[in-house]
């Protein structure tokens, strides 16, 4: 896995770090199975999936909704054992289950706040407190497809975005 | 001008791609007229200059299809709803008694 953040200066008063060592699953609700589905959820990790663009910790498990139906779950890898096949075990019949991990590259900003660079260069309001711990926005920067959410405790911002394009972002999200 | 998308919020047009008119319909294929009533389907369009419904793509968002009422003349949109639920809503229409 790459470290593209370590070699890289992090922007005025902010903390940058890719996140390594993680597995990323896409789930996708089948059809008509959405509330099935949230009770497979129930059982393995104690709560439904949003159903709003919300982040919730589960366990073992970050859960982002990642679209109507669709959401992204963040679990530590582990040797010898695939966070997406037990998902996938999981939500048998109830979803598609896709191992995205090396498809995605997830950045981490630590921060209490909005940097200048996700105000000014996001299309989405930070200011005013309107984007608030837990939540979750799909967006674009400078044609970039992005996921953004803000950590349920409120100590930063997680990012995720298309591997390939990683480097790019990261640049960005450092610059001001 | 901003699509409120039902599930993510207040948008700028630029997370946006446009289909056009949301009221056309696929026509029978075993029709006598199919021809040209695919013609029409594929190809005519009404020049509104008013309130419409289009279909509008969330590309850069969360990939839904929304139905979006749009006045032509002043882009006032007054009401966005996903296009699974107007189909749906539509299916029903369809077979009720």
């Amino acid at each position: 896995m790459s470290n593209l953040a370590n070699g890289l200066a992090a922007g005025k008063g902010a903390s940058i770090s890719e996140r390594s060592d993680i597995a990323v699953t896409h789930v996708a609700a089948r059809r008509g199975a959405r509330a099935a589905l949230d009770d497979a959820a129930r059982t393995a990790f104690g709560t439904a999936l949003p159903s709003a663009p919300r982040v919730i910790e589960a366990g073992t498990a970050t859960i982002v909704w990642a679209g109507p139906d669709q959401w992204l779950f963040i679990e530590k890898a582990q040797a010898g054992s695939d966070p997406s096949v037990k998902l996938a075990a999981t939500f048998q019949g109830l979803a598609s289950v896709v191992d995205v991990s090396d498809s995605r590259t997830l950045f981490r900003l630590a921060a209490s706040g909005p940097s200048e660079a996700l105000i000014r260069g996001m299309g989405i309001d930070f200011e005013h407190n309107s984007f608030k711990p837990g939540d979750v926005a799909i967006t674009h920067v400078s044609h970039l497809g992005v996921m953004v959410w803000r950590l349920p405790d409120g100590s930063g911002y997680e990012f995720a975005c298309a591997r390939t394009y990683a480097r790019d972002f990261r640049d960005w999200l450092g610059k001001v | 001008m901003r699509i409120k998308c039902p599930y993510c919020g207040e948008r700028g047009n630029d997370e946006f791609s446009y289909l056009g008119d949301a009221s056309v319909k696929r026509p029978d294929p075993s029709a006598a007229d199919a021809s040209d009533a695919f013609y029409a389907f594929a190809y005519e369009r009404k020049n509104v200059a008013g309130p419409m419904q289009e279909l509008w793509y969330h590309a850069a968002g969360c990939h839904a299809w929304l139905v979006v009422t749009r006045d032509t003349r002043t882009h006032e949109i007054s009401d966005v709803k996903p296009a699974q639920d107007v189909a749906l809503e539509q299916q029903k229409t369809a077979s009720a008694p």
